[in-house]
């Protein structure tokens, strides 16, 4: 059986309008990497990878199983939302085994399942604390753990990271990694570290196209010549700012050392070629695809 | 399989999400004394508590059942579930139907031993105009995307109906009280057509 | 100006529409269709024109004296409560209590109160699955010593120990036995009143204020509620917190939105009021500003009240603790008056009624509790409001997380 999604001139819209224009799309299993500015069509394109919103048009198909078919589609992929939150009255493993019943696994299975993940995710000793009792990075461990409750083949989790602590981020990323290895992970983030540290496809949106896709060493190769540093006098960094696209800036003493993405060498003092890091390469994608940028800033 | 873990979903939910609501019910009825006369009433006296208290239970159990997941991103992870969305509120309807008509039963029950002429007919009507009022609220409910606004709707609705009575035509709630003598299967036909609407909004919306 | 945001987001609410809605189909359904006919001088041949109520002793004194000797014999007292049919049977205590009251009242004593008892005239009632006894007494002795003063009292007693809404309740006892015919000259002096004192508005105003106070009993708390509820809900809490605007002010601010946006179809429907009664009562020189003064005295502290308790419980509890108080409130007090839809006017009533477009007498003879009723609920909302700013203050510096029936700190919290 097939074991891709496969995607086809999908449109999407929130009434009249359009939210995601003919997606071409192709996901393997692993780790797949969704990004893009906020409101550039993430959730949207995920929501509708999950049977949640429906497609306009075009031709979606998980795993062979064409999109329309709902229950299917449900009964295979696992989909954790952005800002995840359940009944705030109910018990953590109470949460969890309600979410499995929605999944219609039968009872005796689903207190296996229940009892593994919770170890899995590290909430067997707060099993017994309500939901609206949990921390911001237990409760995103919780939506890691009922998004897995049945088994899917596929795993949509939108956002997961956004606002852990480097720790739990770290943590939240090695068990993704963990259960990619024998399913598909769609993973979507505006932090590109997340991308680098695990992801080895990745597309990046913008204003619900896809811009570019292909493997994290391809968007890399693609930035490289195009990034360089300059030492500079801080007075100038405004009008660095506003003529190239800044992706770092480093202040020490009176001299500051800016990361800049350009086509051509600039016209600056002490400019030095650069190795590009993903971030580098994800402003230079944005940018040589047309995208309006602001210097350093999103 | 699939039947106990819709059990165990219902089951659940009455549990966490509705307790309160179902206690709220069985308040209202334990004060209602205070204000109402059970003993000793004929067919048309014993109307009017019981045409009177049911549609109040209707707002109270039936108009709540979409607020669990008033939380938008509750209900992103409930409808990403294999069991249908619609199919679990489909239930908690149907649950609150059965626990409103228990209570209007033990209320008709209790007027019948203090002497009070409770017939199947009057009881038949106070459970039905329930049954549509609390459909109002869900209905209203569904289309404001607010329990709030479900419960506007409906308490509004009951206060038109004691100014109005019978200018409200068909859709009088307090059928016997008002002096009817049939059972209105108007007011059953409008509960089941506003249960469906909520349910298909809901379905359609995005 | 964070007073004109604030307006600009009820605007944008769906609640204030519904209640605009709401507004607009008390108004429609029944004031309007009700004040299109104008009403008529009384006509000379027409033999009834109904009764009025005089306060005569005498007459209440005997009245209530062999209604209470018949309801004593049966020990079955037909009460109202709050507007509906309750048969009140006394338990052995308080049945010689009301012993000792028929006692003093007739200077009958208990063998000549079984004796009176025995003599009278037995019918049988039907009544559910029962057939009740009734005691038939056309009269009964009254002590000669016994005052009007003292009879109140008994009365008041008797009714409490009843549990309110008897035949004996202080206020009903004049409308209740000491009713008089009008005479043709008492229904043309009541028009008369009606057209010279009031100019027709006046009647008009009080009818227009009766319905759509039944309205804004209940409908404002929603509004109320969903906005104080909002920024909860939208998780915008802290943020507005962390603002440097105080507390009272920005509590006071969005208060004073609420009742200014919720005053606007009300006063809208008074225009069309205006409009209608000008139309109806074209040559009839009227006085207009009663649509407008006596209507907003009538129902602007109404909806402060409500708004306020509003805003005061969803602070405090919740937004469903409000609803589900007010939405009791309001039908008490829209029931406790019973059958009776004007001259009813107490001190503490919510909801002031006068349903009809007669009755000036009856209304000017509770002016005084109506308008301080009115001040009482103006105060009563400002304090309300004070205590919700309050409680926006506490919670604001986290000494106070509102009180919450379920969940952490709650009152019912089960034991994990």
């Amino acid at each position: 059986m097939d074991n891709s999604i496969i995607i086809r001139k999908m449109n999407k819209y929130y009434g009249r309008k359009q939210a995601l224009y003919d997606i071409d799309l192709t996901i393997e299993k692993g780790m797949f990497g969704l990004l893009g500015r906020n409101g550039a069509g993430k959730t949207t394109l995920m929501k509708t990878l999950a049977a949640i919103h429906k497609k306009k048009n075009g031709k979606i198909t998980v795993c062979g199983v064409p999109i329309e078919k709902e229950r299917e589609i449900r009964a295979m992929t696992g989909y954790l939302p952005q800002d995840f939150s359940m009944y705030p009255n109910m018990r953590t493993d109470e949460a969890l085994d309600y979410l499995g019943a929605l999944s219609g696994i039968p009872k005796d299975v689903r207190k296996k399942r229940v009892d593994s993940l919770l170890r899995k995710v590290n909430l067997q000793e707060h099993r017994r604390k309500k939901v609206k009792q949990l921390s911001g990075g237990m409760k995103r461990r919780l939506g890691i753990a009922q998004a897995l409750i049945h088994d899917p083949k596929v795993l949509i989790v939108d956002e997961p990271t956004a606002g852990l602590d480097p720790e739990e981020r770290i943590r939240f990323r090695n068990l993704l990694c963990e259960v990619a290895e024998d399913r598909i992970v769609i993973l979507s983030t505006h932090i590109v570290a997340d991308i680098e540290a695990s992801c080895e496809q990745v597309a990046i949106m913008d204003s619900g196209r896809i811009l570019w896709h292909g493997t994290v060493s391809q968007l890399l190769a693609n930035a490289r010549g195009h990034i360089y540093c300059a030492n500079v006098e801080k007075r100038f960094i405004d009008q660095i700012k506003r003529e190239y696209i800044v992706t770092g800036i480093l202040t020490q003493n009176e001299y500051t050392t800016v990361r800049l993405v350009s086509e051509a060498e600039p016209d600056l003092p002490n400019t030095v070629l650069t190795d590009p890091d993903l971030e580098d390469a994800y402003m230079y994608c944005l940018h040589s695809c047309g995208c309006e940028l602001k210097g350093g800033e999103e | 399989m699939a039947s106990g873990c819709l059990a165990k979903v219902v089951f659940s939910d009455a549990k966490h999400n509705f307790i309160i609501h179902y206690l709220a019910a069985i308040g209202l009825l334990l004060v209602s004394p205070v204000v109402f006369g059970f003993s000793g009433l004929d067919e048309r006296l014993a109307a009017i508590p019981l045409e009177m208290l049911a549609p109040i239970l209707g707002i109270i159990l039936m108009t709540p059942v979409f607020m669990p997941e008033q939380n938008e991103s509750i209900y992103d992870v409930v409808r990403s579930k294999k069991i249908s969305h619609t199919l679990v509120c489909l239930l908690r309807i149907l649950l609150s139907a059965v626990i409103i008509a228990l209570l209007v039963g033990g209320l008709s029950l209790h007027m019948y031993h203090s002497g009070s002429q409770v017939t199947a007919r009057v009881f038949a009507s106070a459970l039905i105009s329930a049954l549509t009022l609390g459909a109002l609220g869900t209905f209203a409910s569904a289309l404001g995307d607010s329990s709030i606004i479900g419960y506007m709707v409906s308490a509004s609705y009951f206060v038109l109906n004691m100014l109005l009575h019978n200018k409200l035509k068909k859709f009088d709630l307090f059928t016997f009280t008002d002096g009817g003598t049939k059972v209105n299967l108007w007011l059953a036909a409008a509960a089941a057509i506003l249960v469906f609407a909520a349910l298909l909004w809901r379905k359609i919306r995005k | 100006m964070l007073f004109k945001k604030e307006c600009k987001k009820i605007l944008l609410s769906l609640t204030f529409w519904i209640y605009c809605i709401l507004v607009v189909i008390m108004f429609a359904e029944n004031y309007y269709s009700e004040a299109k006919y104008p009403i008529g001088k009384p006509a000379k041949d027409g033999s009834d024109y109904g009764y009025m109520v005089r306060e005569d002793p005498e007459l209440i004194m005997e009245g209530a004296s062999a209604s209470l000797m018949s309801d004593f014999a049966s020990n079955r007292y037909v009460c109202y409560p709050y507007g509906f049919y309750k048969a009140v049977s006394l338990d052995k205590e308080d049945r010689d209590k009301v012993e000792e009251y028929v006692t003093e009242i007739t200077a009958w004593d208990h063998d000549e109160i079984l004796k009176q008892i025995d003599s009278a005239e037995v019918y049988y009632m039907e009544h559910g699955f029962s057939t009740f006894p009734g005691y038939k007494f056309e009269s009964v002795n009254i002590d000669k010593n016994m005052t009007y003063e003292r009879y109140k009292e008994i009365m008041a007693d008797i009714d409490d120990i009843l549990g309110g809404g008897s035949a004996y309740k202080v206020e009903t006892l004049a409308s209740r036995y000491s009713l008089v015919p009008m005479t043709y000259d008492d229904a043309v002096r009541e028009y008369e009143d009606s057209i010279t004192e009031d100019t027709v508005t006046g009647s008009l105003a009080r009818l227009f204020s009766d319905y759509t106070g039944i309205s804004l009993a209940l409908t404002p708390v929603f509004a109320a509620a969903a906005l104080t509820a909002a920024d909860r809900r939208r998780g915008m809490t802290e943020l507005v917190y962390s603002r440097n605007i105080s507390s009272l002010k920005l509590t006071f601010i969005r208060y004073g939105a609420l009742v200014a946006m919720m005053f606007i179809p009300v006063f809208l429907t008074m225009i069309a009021a205006a409009i209608q009664a000008g139309e109806v009562y074209g040559d009839e020189p009227l006085k207009m500003h009663y649509m407008f003064t006596t209507t907003t005295f009538w129902l602007l502290p109404e909806l402060m009240a409500v708004t306020a308790v509003g805003m005061f419980l969803t602070e405090f509890f919740s937004a469903g603790v409000a609803v589900a108080a007010q939405g009791s409130w309001a039908f008490l007090s829209l029931m406790s008056g019973g059958d009776e839809l004007s001259g009813n006017i107490t001190k503490f009533c919510l909801i002031c009624r006068h349903n009809t477009l007669y009755g000036r007498s009856e209304f000017m003879a509770t002016y005084n509790d109506f308008v301080f009723n009115r001040i009482f609920y103006i105060v009563l909302a400002l304090v309300l409001v004070l205590a919700a700013s309050y409680i926006y203050h506490l919670k604001r510096g986290g000494r106070f997380n509102g009180i919450r029936l379920f969940g952490k700190g709650g009152l019912f919290r089960r034991k994990a």
